[in-house]
């Protein structure tokens, strides 16, 4: 700052980004302001939007499960282990994540609608097409990757001497992992779990391909927000949306503050 | 014991070629070299975290080459700790005899034992993060003598340490070894700790052992150029040797112990040197005139080159260079003993 042309600099940008936040925060009050709070409470109140929360937290609840269940031995085996086609598999594995969703909606239902291995799932009672089941293999699909990034890079971020010194201590690979590397690596999971939730719970595109907009049997929050918004039940449309922030603001908060701590070790 | 026979690794960058090791029973072995020589490969894949591609271990007459890491009984502890941060140091300490599913208050007793050997029984409760270097490389070195290992493998343990508890954790190992009995194999770059802690030496270089032997004999014996120049042998001259015991280095001959004829390599250790503006009789050393180029001191020592044909490197003394009287420009004479002037044979740097 002792230049005045470097001082000018800074506050073109410092303004720049003030500019964009107050943009940003406009936007979302926009949203949550719109209707008057006693329509808003009476509309989150309503049996569809219950119906649609419910719906929603199970879904991606699930998903988000299934997304832990599978990144952590992919992200180990990808983090510790060379093994040949490693870096292909690394980039296949990515590619969902910069896919359109409605793209991998698209490809799902082929899968699961006309492929015999979707045939076979549903003449077994397994049926992925325009049902719920359909919304967490959609959100499964579409935010493994992230779930897979984070983990990946989190099990990077412990030495592998840790687990070294284990199995010197009388550990398996197995106990070494579950006894130092898991709970070493438990910031990072919590922060990749949170944001995967989240992005599943919004989770719309390939949700909507898959499992249809039903209302009241596929209706998430998402989609309820599509519904009501494209039938003009402006309210119904608003108090989904004003959940969605909600719900992104916390998962972003608790993302940031667990997610930094993940190379402490 | 612990027999280490033409093993390989190749690992990327770091390799280990064709070493032989033996260590004894109770005995404290350092391994001295730079960086990169391979030191830590070898202690990990003694460990049993790499599998040799070549040659075997064997451990108390037992053949361990494809035992895994945790039924070796071999003990690890790296430079930086590697304390399992979630757990406290008492949990960390049990961690392997939990492993082994002991008996919690045989547990119990045992972590108290390791922890007081260590000096750090009042520190069980704590948590790795709030431990200094010197109380975390405690609690490591017990987490692994706790399990009584056959041998223990120490990866540079006080490098990462500030001096004084360096000095004091030094003190310790030495003690903790006269105490448990245990084998220790222990890395450094450290000369002090060879000193004060080894009962033997091997010099590694480029992914071999290039010599063994006592630190004298390391010290004052380097069988190759490379081990003389690790080692700190500052006055190293290539020479013709002669049947009758000398060495012809320029147009000096310099009396040796153990002659060899032929070209040589001729090691003499800079404090072996004595330093005189007087004549010094001869009584069979080798004296020298020379006159004084550089003086620099460094910490309690003195650093004196000399050019007397040769370019010599003698180290004083605070004490002696002041008795000496002596500075810069002065016509001097050198002396050293023929036992000082060691030998070998040049153009074979992994040693004749």
């Amino acid at each position: 700052m002792s230049q005045r042309n470097s001082s000018r600099f800074r506050t073109a940008t410092v303004v720049v980004a003030l500019l964009i936040a107050a943009f940003i925060v406009l936007v979302l009050l926009g949203v949550v302001t719109h209707s008057p709070a006693s329509v808003l409470i009476e509309c989150l109140l309503s049996e569809e939007i219950q119906f649609a929360v419910r719906l929603s937290i199970i879904t991606s609840v699930v998903s988000t499960l299934l997304c832990i269940l599978v990144a952590v031995p992919v992200a180990y085996a990808l983090a510790r282990y060379t093994f040949p086609g490693k870096s292909l598999m690394n980039m296949v594995m990515d590619i969902p994540m910069a896919l359109p969703p409605l793209v991998a909606g698209v490809g799902l239902l082929l899968f699961f609608g006309v492929s015999p291995v979707g045939k076979s799932l549903d003449a077994v009672g397994l049926t992925f097409v325009f049902t719920p089941l359909g919304i967490i293999v959609a959100q499964f699909f579409v935010n493994l990757p992230y779930m897979l990034r984070v983990t990946r890079s989190t099990f990077q971020g412990v030495n592998p001497r840790y687990e070294y010194v284990a199995k010197t201590l009388g550990c398996t690979d197995a106990q070494a992992f579950w006894r130092v590397t898991l709970p070493m690596s438990w910031n990072g999971l919590l922060a990749g779990s949170v944001i995967t939730w989240s992005k599943g719970i919004g989770e719309f595109g390939a949700a909507l391909m898959l499992a249809g907009a039903t209302r009241m049997k596929t209706e998430t929050l998402p989609l309820s927000l599509f519904l009501n918004m494209s039938t003009g039940k402006l309210e119904f449309a608003i108090s989904a949306a004003t959940i969605l922030i909600m719900i992104s603001i916390v998962s972003l908060y608790v993302f940031e503050r667990y997610g930094g701590a993940t190379h402490v070790y | 014991m612990l027999i280490i026979d033409s093993m390989s690794k190749s690992l990327g960058e770091f390799s280990l070629t064709n070493v032989s090791l033996s260590v004894g029973d109770e005995e404290y072995f350092i391994i001295l070299g730079p960086t990169g020589a391979g030191k830590t490969i070898l202690l990990e894949t003694i460990a049993g975290i790499y599998s040799p591609d070549a040659g075997r271990i064997l451990l108390n007459g037992r053949d361990i080459t494809d035992v895994p890491a945790r039924d070796r009984n071999i003990g690890m502890v790296y430079q930086d700790y590697m304390l399992f941060p979630h757990l406290t140091v008492e949990a960390n300490i049990g961690f392997g005899l939990k492993s082994r599913r002991a008996d919690p208050a045989f547990i119990r007793g045992k972590v108290q034992e390791s922890a007081d050997l260590l000096n750090i029984g009042h520190l069980l409760h704590r948590y790795p993060g709030t431990l200094s270097g010197g109380e975390q490389q405690r609690a490591a070195i017990a987490r692994a003598l706790v399990m009584e290992p056959d041998a223990l493998l120490l990866d540079e343990p006080l490098s990462a340490l500030d001096v004084k508890t360096r000095e004091s954790l030094r003190a310790e190992l030495a003690r903790i070894h006269e105490a448990t009995g245990t084998t220790i194999i222990h890395i450094t770059h450290n000369f002090e700790e060879v000193f004060d802690l080894a009962d033997r030496v091997a010099i590694m270089h480029g992914g071999d052992v290039v010599q063994v032997g006592t630190p004298e004999e390391i010290f004052r014996r380097p069988n190759s150029d490379f081990v003389a120049g690790f080692v700190g042998v500052e006055n190293l001259f290539c020479g013709m040797g002669s049947p009758d015991g000398t060495v012809a280095v320029g147009d000096l001959r310099i009396r040796v112990e153990d002659g060899m004829p032929g070209p040589v390599s001729l090691a003499i250790r800079p404090e072996d040197i004595l330093i005189s503006k007087t004549a010094l009789p001869e009584n069979g050393k080798n004296v020298f005139s020379g006159r004084i180029g550089t003086v620099r001191q460094n910490g309690g020592l003195v650093r004196i080159s000399v050019e007397a044909g040769i370019p010599f490197r003698v180290t004083l003394t605070r004490q002696g260079f002041e008795e000496a009287d002596i500075a810069s420009g002065d016509a001097v004479y050198l002396a050293f003993r023929p036992s000082a002037a060691h030998v070998y044979s040049s153009g074979s740097p992994d040693g004749a």
